[in-house]
């Protein structure tokens, strides 16, 4: 194979890594959206907090220390060595819990009958506030974030590469962070989870009792607000998966909140309320973005990333206003 | 069944149509026009300029730009930070082209510009609705920042790919540039802002606002009576654009006089113009200068208290404004949808029906 | 008394006598994906005429004149107003050619108030450009004071001076429909569609709103089509009845002639009604 294909399978390969992340935050925007109608901006920052708070437990940092020190004087940061992996991950879902509750008490019930667009603006807010809050609670610095996960490229794909490409030709192999393989594997362990969950558990068909008719479930006795708590907790979790997800791979700093607006054009192409379609969304601006760096970037300066996947989406909502699974608009009066 | 006689029909709606119709707020206002112009002049320092002023009168003039577009067309932007940059490099290009330019002419341009490039971008809009045109503004906002990242044009090549205000006079008085004295900078934005507030108002009560408040309302509904999509929506980008533009002109040749794309328009700053039209109050004029006031003076005054006053540091104050900031957004959201414009208005109520309520 | 509501209409004046015809539909098919909303249906409208439109629930009426003023495209069929033929149209071209409508579920601009609501309804009228009124100078200003003197008129005539600054969104749903109605009525129409003006409202309402129906008739010549389930306000204020049922067209004819139409009787027995 020509150097030049290979190069190409690469980055659509890395794309596809990529995207696998962008659906990993979009999958939870749609689990809040179909059950509760309601757009979460603030997904990305949920992924972001649950990420620093997983540091924090990890490596024993005292919650609020920035402050404590500014209003006592003192001088704490640390209130000991830090819990396992195991046990921060837990307890960082307890809190992720904890704040779904929150929200769903001090937030989303005084807005039920709002317009989709009110509650999207009050998602904006709730990001900013939970950005303000997580960075009090545990500093604004970034923060390397380990799991135990592999990282780094593979020598074994490079040298399996460098021998697939044409005899003589200069070419060294794919590099590939094995960080990336293990994150689409738990995405699709994720995604497999979660459609049992809704499939198979009585939770699951509740929450798609509420999704399909809120009036219907109503009637059945599934409390509205519960419902609510378990769709914030379960993206929660999925937050807490992105978070640990992007943590590791770049650390945790606040541009981890901005994958929540690259998660919008693919929502966009996916459709709000299809899982499938939160994926293959996912990886389409994944690869695409990657193909159009790659290929269009050189000849236009570069960082064609930072708007390519909202050109796309604006595209293609010219053609299809209700995107790739979304149902047809119609318009009655 | 005519209750008026004919002949007085026109003075009475006239007076009926006045933008202050009591007369004690009338006065109020004027009052406060005549300070703002012939006393503030005289107070005003560099520090009050830069940090207060200046700021306050930019803002409100994008708010204003941004509450046409949402607060009375119902079209929510996130595109806020790069039609301000528009402004700025279209500001940039007509000060370094045209020295001899005036600057009030120069800033008018630029909105000009700005309205034409928002035009292009609310096309989509005839089509996409509600978040879904959200998001496709997105792609106006990073879009336009890379542009005018990438192509040295717009920055006359700059080594460092900045863009810097040189100085130039209205009647021979410096408004832009270091040497600027603060009363004149002021006093230039200030009286821009005084017009196309005015603008704004009649815009919002003629027939035009009201295309824009049906097709906010109802869009289907607008156009079974007779409003055109088209013209009611392009016209509403248009507009708030152009005052998004001058806005942006303003910011980067008055205020910052040097600006680098990414991070004066970023789209933070989309957010922020955001954040002050719904604080203030969706649909509402006096809303927009109340919502540009508050996240104005608000960081300044918690600077001033945690800071100055109980000496933390500078990033713990950050962290707690943008917590403040997210939280109100919420509450009012949730408490008072319609802003500190609709608390203006009630407190009003009751101070004229004090000390007898009923 | 015309002349008082529509002070310098030129929409009546259109050469159609009175009693010619006005509108014609012929041939109307409409289907959403599978479903037949309205299969081969003609009929016409003659001027200064109140035409009724009756028929169970999902026969099609809205949907009929969602066809007339152009906001739903039929796949067959034509529409011919004032002579004019046409198959597809923009809602804002039928609003400007006279054609003004109120909705069976409410649709009024909720945030606005009642005077400006009804003020959008003179949309098509008011013609000054966007600088005029951006600097609120002669022709711009003297046009909205016009234009206001018409729409108190209006508001005198509906009765509804005490609310003329109230937002609708806070109006109870009966003057929520009269306050739509002022707005149709804004337009100066030469049609107008009233879908079903009176459901919902108690007894005084429906007398109220019947009234109205019937002067804006009588006084300003207005035609009108108006779909309505009371038959006995369909009696009383209709001069001719077209009667739809499963999107087929069952009847046509007088009030009296309807009423007696054997297939007409058939469909309304069939079908358990309020
Ligand atoms: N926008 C639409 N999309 C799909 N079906 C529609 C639409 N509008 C009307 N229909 C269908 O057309 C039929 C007639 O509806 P409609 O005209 O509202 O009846 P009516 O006003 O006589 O009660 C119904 O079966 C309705 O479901
Ligand atoms: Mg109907």
């Amino acid at each position: 194979m020509s150097p030049d294909f290979l190069n190409f399978i690469e980055t659509v390969l890395n794309g596809l890594m990529t995207g696998v992340m962008y659906a990993l935050v979009a999958l939870g925007f749609v689990l809040i959206f179909k059950a509760s109608g309601i757009f979460n901006f603030a997904q990305g920052v949920m992924a972001l907090f649950a990420a620093l708070t997983l540091v924090g437990l990890q490596t024993g940092q005292m919650p609020f220390s920035h402050l404590i020190n500014a209003t006592f004087g003192t001088d704490i940061h640390h209130w000991g060595p830090g819990l396992p992996t195991i046990l921060a991950i837990l307890m960082t879902m307890a809190v992720m819990i904890v704040l779904a509750f929150t929200i769903e008490k001090v937030v989303l019930k005084h807005l039920v009958n709002q317009e989709p667009i009110i509650l999207f603006m009050a998602t904006i807010g709730l990001a900013y506030f939970l950005e303000g809050f997580g960075d009090l609670m545990w500093g604004a610095d970034v923060k390397p974030l380990d799991v135990g996960l592999p990282t780094g490229g593979s020598f074994w794909l490079e040298d399996v590469t460098t021998s697939w490409a044409t005899a003589g030709s200069e070419y060294y192999g794919m590099y590939i962070d094995t960080l990336d393989v293990s994150a689409a594997i738990i995405a699709i362990i994720l995604v497999i989870a979660l459609t049992i969950f809704s499939q198979y558990t009585a939770t699951g068909r509740a929450l798609r009792a509420v999704a399909d008719d809120h009036q219907a479930a109503l009637s059945v006795g599934i409390s509205l607000r519960s419902i609510w708590v378990i769709v914030w907790s379960i993206s929660g979790f999925v937050a807490l998966v992105a978070g640990i997800m992007w943590g590791a791979k770049s650390g945790v700093q606040f541009s981890l909140s901005l994958i929540a607006l690259k998660a919008l054009p693919v929502l966009i192409l996916g459709g709000f309320t299809s899982i499938p379609g939160a994926i293959v969304g996912g990886l389409i601006i994944g690869v695409g973005e990657k193909l159009a760096e790659a290929y269009i970037g050189p000849l236009v300066g570069g960082a064609v990333e930072n708007w390519f996947a909202y050109m796309v989406a604006l595209a293609f909502l010219l053609f299809r206003p209700q995107g790739l699974y979304g149902e047809k608009i119609i318009e009655r009066i | 069944m005519l209750y008026r006689e004919t002949g007085d029909f026109s003075s009475t709606y006239a007076a009926d149509q006045q933008t202050f119709p009591i007369r004690s707020e009338r006065y109020l206002f004027w009052t406060a026009m005549a300070f703002a112009f012939l006393v503030v002049p005289f107070l005003v320092n560099d520090y009050w300029e830069k940090s207060v002023l200046v700021p306050l009168l930019v803002w409100s003039m994008a708010a204003l730009g941004l509450n046409i577009l949402t607060g009375y067309c119902g079209q929510v932007s996130l595109g806020t930070g790069g039609f301000m940059a528009v402004g700025a490099y279209a500001c940039y290009k007509l000060m370094t082209a045209f020295p001899e330019m005036n600057m009030f002419i120069v800033v008018v341009l630029s909105g000009g510009v700005t309205a034409f490039v928002g035009m292009l971008f609310g096309l989509p809009s005839l089509r996409i609705k509600g978040f879904y045109l959200a998001v496709a503004t997105l792609a106006a906002q990073f879009f336009l920042v890379w542009i005018f990242n990438k192509v040295p044009w717009f920055y006359n090549n700059s080594a460092s790919g900045q863009i810097t205000a040189p100085e130039r006079t209205i009647f021979g008085v410096a408004v832009t540039g270091a040497s600027a004295p603060p009363w004149a900078t002021y006093l230039f934005c200030l009286t821009l802002v005084f017009v196309f507030a005015w603008v704004a108002r009649n815009l919002t009560r003629g027939q035009l606002g009201r295309s824009w408040m049906a097709i906010r309302d109802m869009d289907i509904a607008a156009e079974i009576i007779g409003v055109q999509p088209l013209k009611a929506k392009i016209s509403a980008f248009a507009v708030s654009s152009f005052y998004i533009g001058v806005a942006g002109a303003l910011y980067f040749s008055v205020w910052l006089g040097a600006a680098e794309p990414t991070e004066a328009f970023g789209i933070d700053k989309s957010f922020l113009v955001l954040f002050m039209v719904i604080i203030g109050g969706l649909g509402s004029i006096l809303g927009s200068f109340l919502g540009a006031a508050f996240l104005t003076l608000m960081p300044v005054l918690l600077k001033n208290v945690m800071v100055g006053g109980m000496s933390w540091p500078t990033d713990l104050a950050a962290h707690i404004e943008i917590m403040l900031v997210g939280g109100l957004i919420v509450f009012f959201l949730i408490v008072e949808p319609h802003g500190l414009a609709q608390l203006w208005r009630l407190l009003k109520e009751k101070l004229r029906l004090w000390p007898f309520p009923y | 008394m015309n002349q008082h509501i529509n002070p310098g209409s030129m929409r009546a004046d259109d050469g159609i006598e009175k009693g010619g015809m006005l509108l014609h539909v012929d041939n109307i098919s409409l289907s959403f994906g599978g479903v037949k909303a309205i299969s081969d249906i003609s009929f016409d409208i003659k001027k200064g005429e109140v035409r009724a439109i009756i028929g169970p629930n999902g026969a099609g009426k809205t949907s009929m004149l969602n066809v007339i003023n152009g906001f739903y495209h039929p796949q067959e069929g034509t529409i011919t107003f004032r002579g004019e033929k046409r198959r597809r149209m923009r809602p804002h071209r039928a609003a400007k050619q006279g054609i003004a409508r109120t909705f069976q579920n409410i649709a009024l601009f909720k945030g606005m108030s009642t005077l400006d609501n009804i003020m959008t309804g003179r949309m098509t009228l008011m013609h000054s450009n966007i600088l005029a009124q951006a600097l609120w100078v002669g022709p711009a200003r003297n046009e909205e004071l016009a234009h206001r003197e018409a729409v108190e008129r209006i508001i005198d005539f509906l009765e509804i001076e005490h609310i003329r600054k109230t937002p609708v969104g806070r109006l109870p749903y009966g003057l929520q429909k009269r306050v739509e109605l002022g707005r149709a009525l804004a337009a100066d129409p030469a049609l107008l569609l009233l879908d079903e003006p009176m459901a919902g409202m108690n007894l005084e309402e429906k007398e109220d709103m019947s009234r109205f129906v019937m002067d804006v008739n009588q006084q300003f010549g207005t035609t009108i089509a108006l779909i309505e389930h009371d038959m006995g306000v369909v009696m009383d204020l209709s001069d001719r009845v077209v009667v739809l049922d499963y999107g087929q067209k069952i009847g046509d004819g007088t009030p009296d002639e309807v009423r007696n139409n054997q297939k007409v009787i058939d469909a309304y027995l069939g079908v358990a009604h309020d």
